[in-house]
C-alpha cells in the first residue's frame, strides 16, 4: 500500500513536471528577474553594460509615486475607472441577456451564439474598428448622434480627455459581454425548475422570484464573473494601445500601458518593471480573493 | 396561445440585441466595400451604393504586408499550440487522477498564471530573448503565447479528465495497463473533444497577441498580424476601408473556428473559469 502510494505521488508529479517546468522558466524567471530589475538602474544608458547596473533599493517605485514626470497615481485611478465602469455595465447587460436567453424562443441559441463571437475576435481588431466607429470624421457613431440631434457638430471621441475614456469603456463593454453572459447563462442552468414552480405556486411576483431566488442560487457565479472581470479587466493593453495609446494627455493612461511606455518607448527598463510589479501585486489580491471564492464553493481540489 | 405570445415578445428583444451587437461587424464589412469618398460622406451610406472590391483586392496583392503577416501569425500561433498542448495533456492528467503533496499548490500555481499580466514579464522576457538571440524570430512569440495557453489548457482538460469515472482507469489496470499505457490508450481518445477546446484556445490566444508580437518582433516580414495592422494603421492613419479589409483577413481564422466549434468553445470557456 505504501509503496504503491508512493509510486502514484511520482507519476502525478512526473506527469505534471514538463508544463510546471515550461512556465516556472517562462514566467517564474521572469517574474522574479522583473522584481531584481525593479530595483535597479537599468536604463537605456546601462543595458548593455552590467557593470554600471546597480542595486538601488526602492528608489524607482518611490519615483514612481512622488517623481514630478511620474503619472503612476493617474494611471491607476484611470484603470479603476475603467474597470469599475466596464465591469459595471458588462455585468449587468450581460445579466439581463443571461436571463433573455436562458429562456427558450425560436432563435434563442443562435442569438446567443453570435453574440459570442466578440469576445474571441483578436482585441487588436475590435479595438481599431471602435477607434473608426468614434472618428470624429466618417465615424458612424457621431452620424447616429447627430441624426437623433443629441449634438449639434461632431464630438472629438478620441481627442477630448473625458470622451475617450468612455470610447474605451464602450469597446471593452462589447467585448466582454458575452463572457459574463456565459458564466450566468451556466450559472442558470443549475437551478432546477422546479423551484420556479413552487415560488410561482406560492405567488411570487417576478421580481421578488429575481432577488429571492435566482440571484441568491447564483452568487457563486456572480462572485466569479465580478472577481475575474475585474483581474482581465485591469491588466487590459491592447485594446487601449490601439485605441488611444493612453492619449489625449494620459487621459487613458493605464497601469498597463504606463509600464509599456517606461521600458519600451523611454527605455526605462527598471522603471517600467516597478510598474508593472505594481499592477501585479493589486490583481495579486483579488486573485487570492478569487482562489479562496472558488476553493469554498466546491471542494473540486 | 399565452406562451406563444410570451415567445415572440422574446424573439423581439433577442433580435434587437442581436442587431445591436452584430452592428460592428457588420460595419466593418460595409466599410471594406466602400470607396475613401462614401466613407467620409456626410451621412454616409449604410450600404455602399459604390460597391468595391478593391480594398479586398489591394490587400491580397503580392505588395501588401496582409499575407505575410498571415502566414507568420499561423507560423506563430500553431507554434504555441503544439508546445502548450503537447504540455498541457499529461499536466492535466496527473493533477486530475493522482493524488499527491503539492499538488493543489500546482493547480494554485496554474490559476495564478493566468492572471498575471502581459507586461508582468515582458521585460525580463525581452532580455532573455535579446540574451539568446531570439528577437525577431518566431520562437521568441511562440515561445511567450504558449505561457497563456498553458493554465487555461490545463485547467480545462482537467475538469475533462476528472469527469471520466475512475472505473475505466481500474479496469485498464486489470488489463495489464500501466499508468503511461492507460494515460494513451484510454484516457487520451476519450478526452479528445477537451483536447480540440484546449487547442482552439491555445490559437486563439496566441492569434490574438499583440504585446508580445510587436514588441520582439521588429522586422516587418516577420510580424504576425496583428502587429502588422497595428503598423497599417499607424502609417496610413485615415485609409479605413483598406485597414477594415485587412481587419476582416485578420478575425477570418477566429470566425472559421467560431462558426464550425462553437459548441466547443462555449463549453471551454465556463469550464475554465467556473470550474476551474
Amino acid at each position: 500500500m505504501n509503496k504503491k502510494n508512493h509510486l502514484s505521488v511520482k507519476t502525478g508529479f512526473l506527469f505534471a513536471l514538463p508544463a510546471v517546468v515550461y512556465m516556472l522558466v517562462f514566467v517564474g524567471y521572469p517574474m522574479i528577474q522583473n522584481f531584481i530589475l525593479s530595483v535597479k538602474n537599468v536604463d537605456v544608458y546601462t543595458f548593455a553594460d552590467a557593470s554600471k547596473q546597480e542595486f538601488v533599493g526602492l528608489k524607482n517605485y518611490l519615483e514612481l509615486f512622488d517623481g514630478e514626470d511620474s503619472i503612476l497615481l493617474t494611471a491607476i485611478s484611470n484603470t479603476l475607472i475603467f474597470t469599475v465602469m466596464s465591469i459595471f455595465f458588462q455585468f449587468f447587460i450581460g445579466f439581463g441577456l443571461a436571463l433573455l436567453f436562458n429562456k427558450k424562443f425560436k432563435g434563442s441559441s443562435f442569438f446567443r451564439g453570435v453574440t459570442m463571437i466578440s469576445w474571441l475576435l483578436p482585441v487588436t481588431v475590435a479595438g481599431l474598428l471602435f477607434k473608426f466607429m468614434f472618428a470624429s470624421k466618417g465615424g458612424i457613431i457621431n452620424q447616429l448622434f447627430m441624426s437623433l440631434h443629441l449634438i449639434d457638430a461632431p464630438l472629438e471621441w478620441l481627442l477630448e480627455p473625458k470622451l475617450a475614456m468612455i470610447a474605451i469603456v464602450v469597446a471593452n463593454i462589447w467585448i466582454g459581454i458575452p463572457f459574463n453572459m456565459m458564466l450566468l447563462i451556466t450559472g442558470l442552468t443549475t437551478i432546477p425548475e422546479e423551484i420556479y414552480e413552487s415560488s410561482k405556486l406560492d405567488g411570487a411576483s417576478k421580481l421578488q422570484t429575481l432577488f429571492l431566488i435566482t440571484i441568491p442560487m447564483i452568487k457563486p457565479a456572480i462572485m466569479s464573473v465580478l472577481t475575474l472581470g475585474f483581474v482581465y479587466t485591469f491588466k487590459v493593453f491592447d485594446l487601449v494601445w490601439v485605441m488611444t495609446k493612453g492619449g489625449p494627455i494620459n487621459a487613458t493612461e493605464l497601469v498597463s500601458t504606463y509600464a509599456y511606455k517606461l521600458s519600451f518607448d523611454q527605455f526605462q527598463f527598471s522603471k517600467g518593471s516597478a510598474a508593472a510589479n505594481i499592477l501585479f501585486l493589486i490583481l495579486f489580491v483579488v486573485g487570492i480573493f478569487y482562489i479562496k471564492l472558488i476553493n469554498d464553493e466546491e471542494e473540486v481540489m | 396561445m399565452k406562451n406563444e405570445k410570451g415567445n415572440w415578445k422574446y424573439f423581439i428583444i433577442g433580435a434587437i440585441v442581436f442587431v445591436i451587437f452584430i452592428f460592428p461587424l457588420y460595419w466593418m464589412v460595409v466599410t471594406a466595400l466602400k470607396t475613401q469618398v462614401e466613407i467620409f460622406q456626410i451621412p454616409t451610406p449604410l450600404w455602399p451604393k459604390d460597391l468595391t472590391f478593391e480594398a479586398f483586392a489591394d490587400q491580397m496583392s503580392s505588395s501588401s504586408d496582409t499575407f505575410q503577416g498571415f502566414k507568420n501569425s499561423l507560423i506563430i500561433g500553431c507554434g504555441a499550440t503544439i508546445i502548450s498542448t503537447i504540455l498541457s495533456i499529461p499536466a492535466a492528467y496527473g493533477l486530475a487522477r493522482f493524488k499527491f503533496k503539492g499538488r493543489k499548490l500546482l493547480i494554485l500555481f496554474f490559476l495564478m498564471t493566468q492572471m498575471l499580466p502581459s507586461t508582468l514579464i515582458l521585460t525580463s522576457l525581452y532580455i532573455m530573448f535579446s540574451r539568446m538571440g531570439l528577437l525577431n524570430s518566431y520562437l521568441a512569440p511562440i515561445l511567450a503565447d504558449a505561457t497563456l495557453g498553458i493554465p487555461f489548457s490545463i485547467i480545462i482538460l482537467r475538469t475533462y479528465f476528472l469527469s471520466i469515472p475512475k472505473e475505466l482507469d481500474e479496469a485498464a489496470k486489470i488489463d495489464g495497463c500501466n499508468s503511461i499505457t492507460s494515460f494513451t490508450k484510454i484516457m487520451l481518445p476519450i478526452a479528445k473533444p477537451g483536447v480540440v477546446v484546449a487547442a482552439v484556445f491555445s490559437f486563439v490566444y496566441a492569434w490574438g497577441d499583440l504585446i508580445y508580437g510587436i514588441t520582439f518582433i521588429t522586422d516587418p516580414t516577420k510580424r504576425p498580424i496583428t502587429s502588422s495592422i497595428y503598423n497599417y494603421v499607424q502609417q496610413y492613419q485615415t485609409l479605413w476601408n483598406a485597414t477594415m479589409a485587412f481587419g476582416i483577413i485578420a478575425i477570418m481564422p477566429v470566425v472559421l473556428i467560431f462558426i464550425f466549434m462553437q459548441k466547443y468553445i462555449v463549453s471551454g470557456l465556463t469550464n475554465g473559469a467556473v470550474k476551474a
